[in-house]
């Protein structure tokens, strides 16, 4: 977009005309102050309608463009918003300079100064989504039924809009931002050079053309950028289109340039600047990567956590602590513990995923970069060989330059922000952690003012509860013993075989009575003592032994002699 | 285990017990014969036509047992979770450590002096409340889980000693049921012998079972309200380790929020400076747009 290529039609209809100077030499000096004042008024003026044009678009037109969705008028209509107040401020200041005459001009020099910085920053804005509102503009025109009701609004609230209705209105901003330069340009044409004004004028009138020149600049980047860090789900019949014998032969010639740029054949591009840059941000993507997966770590364990829900036990005790640790749990896992989740993920792990995806744009470009310097190279190889270079190779150049330039002029800006940005989330998880903390102990604190020892220390409390656990210790174990000294009843084993007929005759000679099972092995120890498995029968003779301990039985085993034994027997 | 008879029977068969006497009814009896009455299997013996065990008696044990086979069933789901409960807590307060650690070992904390202290303070506070955490999960783990694992290590015994008196219910019941069957018979000379041999055998069986029946009613319930001061103390250290350890946490986050310059502001407020941090990165032209 070039200044000389706008057509004015906008300012024609609505400016005063300038009257034709005639070229008498005599009066010149007076013809410039005349021409100076017509400039300045001409300024003031063209501002004026312009404002008042803008404020149209803005609120009768894209308020009453209800058919069309709001993404679109977002589009279309920028940040239409933030240019009015701008300009209405310049305005402003611009107006309340007609009452200083004499210094007038040089007031309007410091004004556009002075607003350089905001014009340029508002008006990048809306130059950069310009191209994609005239691609809308264009769809429109291919509904010939929304065609026809837009041009319709349009014509109704500016009927010299003509009939190209839409894109008429959107360019109007772009062609004032260019016309400063030629209007300031205009007056300082009729302003004495010796004065101080025409110094300031001067300065304001190159400002202004910076300030055309960087948005083109801007613009041209942002072209470039969005061609190559579309990051566009790919289908694979796409992908195996794209590979075509063109870009295999460059993916080639790259790889052969890169491999001889290894092995030393070629002298590799050193551009230390660059090369610290990209490391720098390599090191930012690491970080953020890193905290990116930590923190959804973090959040797994903290959603595990709260699945546990040891205060639903019932343990059928009324009151006291046990209840108050079940209120305080329910409670804490009902609120503080969601309250906090839910903060992390909205103020944490979200910020941390955008951030994240904002890696991938710079990370492609920078890997453009490099395969565009290595196309770069071979092209310089070949213009040292041959002496020329195709169009397309000339191309290349140009490419690498764009996005050379590209990047080290914003990569720097990208790792302060993103710094920033991750410091910030840091921030937030460790204000979040301590607002969880303050949560937790206003409840808790609450529930330990109704326990029975709250009065106590900490160390005081640990020994009564230790005391305490040590005594009821002792409780459980004598508990324990007494369950288990309910013993197994006696009952009767089969008998072995082979053993009836011994059982009879035990029977008979001694009577049922006196007739006992031995319910465990025994294994005699001395000479005198019986060993007998488990499930013989005996007969019993007598329950002590020859000195009295009754703990050794004299019996009968129906087959050898009677001899003490030892262990248990059950009748 | 329930007796089979009509409910009109109510049984006292000892003085240990207390209660009234009254005439059994007959009912039918399936005794089965065996060649060696010593060998005899229990639990193919016809059941007695006595009922030996009084409905009351038999209810309320169910009822103490029932008790305890729940509260069994409570305290080991809460050791359980208990458990898991604090697994998971250590596992995220690791987690927190690793996001300091892994930050402290970028390259940038050479370059970016700002960056190092931050991530350096994040460090040390991260690591104190791991500590933290750690010393409150073994208080924890002294105070709530031990315990609750002791109380649990009580009722296979007590569970056995159930089982037991259920084994003597049957014993006596089956020589009850043998002794019946004597008595009904026309009493001979062998009949009677016989009888009074069953009897012989059914006394101590019937003793023990008595025994074992009062000592479980003793101390089942003594068992079961020692919970109410078992528990208590368990509780209230766990309460106490709450407050003990965010107190900590509360102090040491506190601090470093202080620190790090950067004051509590509302929730939208944070929300609108992350838009606003994502708006600048989008405006660059290396970024993006998606």
């Amino acid at each position: 977009m070039e200044p000389a290529d706008m057509t004015n039609h906008g300012d024609d209809a609505l400016s005063s005309r300038t009257g034709a100077p005639d070229g008498d030499d005599r009066l010149s000096e007076d013809r410039s102050l005349v021409q100076q004042r017509l400039a300045v008024r001409e300024l003031i003026d063209t501002e004026v309608s312009y404002l008042h044009v803008l404020q149209l678009c803005a609120s009768d037109i894209r308020s009453r463009l209800q058919q069309l969705p709001q993404g679109d008028l977002d589009v279309l209509f920028s940040n239409i918003d933030d240019i009015i107040k701008v300009n209405r401020r310049l305005l402003h200041d611009l107006q309340e300079t007609a009452s200083r005459e004499e210094e007038q001009v040089q007031l309007i020099g410091n004004a556009f100064l002075e607003f350089q910085e905001e014009l340029e920053q508002v008006y990048k804005v809306y130059c950069a989504s310009y191209e994609q509102a005239l691609l809308l503009v264009e769809t429109y025109r291919k509904e010939p039924e929304l065609q026809r009701e837009i041009q319709g609004i349009i014509e109704a609230v500016l009927p010299q809009a003509g009939p190209s209705g839409l894109s008429f209105l959107l360019v109007i901003p772009l062609q004032r931002i260019t016309k400063y330069p030629l209007l300031l340009q205009k007056i300082l044409e009729n302003t004495l050079p010796d004065t101080s004004a025409y110094a300031v004028l001067q300065r304001a009138t190159s400002a202004l053309q910076d300030v055309v020149t960087n948005i083109n600049e801007y613009k041209r980047r942002k072209e470039v950028a969005s061609k190559y860090t579309k990051v566009e789900p790919l289908s694979l019949r796409e992908r195996l289109a794209r590979i075509n014998t063109h870009t295999l032969s460059k993916k080639t010639t790259r790889l052969s340039q890169l491999l001889k740029q290894e092995a030393g054949l070629v002298p590799r591009t050193e551009d230390k600047e660059f090369d610290d840059l990209e490391e720098r941000f390599h090191w930012v993507s690491l970080c953020v990567t890193e905290l990116k997966s930590n923190m959804a770590a973090y959040l797994d364990n903290l959603e595990a956590f709260l699945r546990f829900w040891p205060q639903d036990c019932n343990l059928e005790i009324p009151g006291g602590p046990v209840v108050q640790y079940c209120y305080l749990a329910r409670d804490l896992q009902l609120q503080a513990f969601p309250e906090f989740k839910q903060q992390l993920e909205a103020q944490v792990w979200q910020p941390l995923c955008s951030l994240a995806k904002t890696l991938a744009g710079p990370q492609n470009l920078i890997k453009k970069r490099l395969d565009k310097l290595l196309d770069f190279e071979r092209v310089e190889e070949k213009l040292l060989e041959v002496g020329s270079v195709t169009y397309e190779e000339e191309a290349a150049r140009h490419t690498y330059q764009a996005l050379n330039s590209l990047l080290v002029a914003e990569l720097p800006q990208f790792n302060q922000l993103a710094m920033r940005w991750l410091g910030q989330i840091l921030c937030t998880f460790v204000t979040l952690q301590r607002d969880l903390a303050k949560q937790v102990l206003q409840r808790a604190e609450d529930s330990l003012a109704q326990l029975p020892h709250h009065h106590l220390s900490e160390p005081a409390f640990r020994k009564l509860v230790e005391d305490a656990l040590g005594q009821t210790s002792h409780q459980l174990h004598s508990f324990q013993e007494n369950f288990e000294k309910v013993l197994p009843p006696p009952t009767t084993q089969p008998l072995l075989p082979g053993a009836e007929r011994q059982v009879q005759a035990l029977l008979s000679k001694y009577g049922p009575g006196k007739l006992y099972q031995v319910t465990s092995n025994v294994s005699g120890a001395g000479t005198l003592d019986l060993t007998l498995p488990r499930g013989h029968i005996v007969a019993l003779l007598q329950n002590k032994d020859t000195k009295g301990n009754s703990s050794r039985w004299l019996v009968d085993t129906g087959g050898g002699g009677h001899v003490p034994l030892r262990g248990q027997k059950q009748p | 285990m329930r007796s089979e008879l009509e409910p009109q029977l109510v049984w006292c068969f000892s003085e240990s017990l207390h209660l009234s006497l009254r005439e059994p009814i007959r009912a039918e009896v399936r005794p089965k014969k065996t060649s060696l009455w010593l060998a005899q299997i229990p639990f193919k013996i016809g059941q007695p036509k006595k009922q030996i065990v009084p409905k009351t008696v038999e209810r309320d044990f169910e009822r103490e047992y029932g008790k305890l086979q729940q509260l069994e069933e409570q305290t080991r789901r809460l050791q359980k979770d208990m458990k898991k409960s604090t697994d998971a807590d250590l596992a995220m307060s690791k987690s927190a450590v690793k996001i300091s650690l892994d930050l402290l070992s970028n390259p940038l904390c050479e370059q970016d002096q700002d960056f190092l202290n931050m991530v350096t303070a994040l460090d040390t506070a991260m690591k104190r409340m791991d500590a933290f955490n750690q010393e409150k999960v073994n208080q924890i783990q002294k105070t709530v889980i031990e315990p609750l694992k002791k109380f649990g290590s009580v009722f296979p015994s007590l569970n056995m000693a159930v089982k037991r008196r259920e084994q003597a219910l049957q014993d006596y019941r089956r020589l009850q049921a043998k002794v019946e069957k004597y008595e009904e018979k026309e009493k001979t000379g062998p009949v009677l012998a016989k009888l009074h041999q069953a009897r012989e055998e059914l006394r101590p069986v019937r003793d023990d079972f008595e025994a074992k029946n009062k000592q479980l009613l003793d101390e089942m319930p003594r068992f079961y309200n020692s919970r109410l001061d078992y528990f208590q103390p368990s509780f209230e250290s766990l309460i106490r380790a709450q407050v003990v350890y965010y107190s900590e946490m509360h102090k040491i986050f506190g601090d470093l929020t202080q620190q790090l310059d950067q004051p509590g502001c509302p929730d939208e407020q944070r929300e609108r400076e992350n838009e606003a941090r994502l708006s600048e990165l989008r405006a660059l032209s290396i970024v993006a747009d998606d």
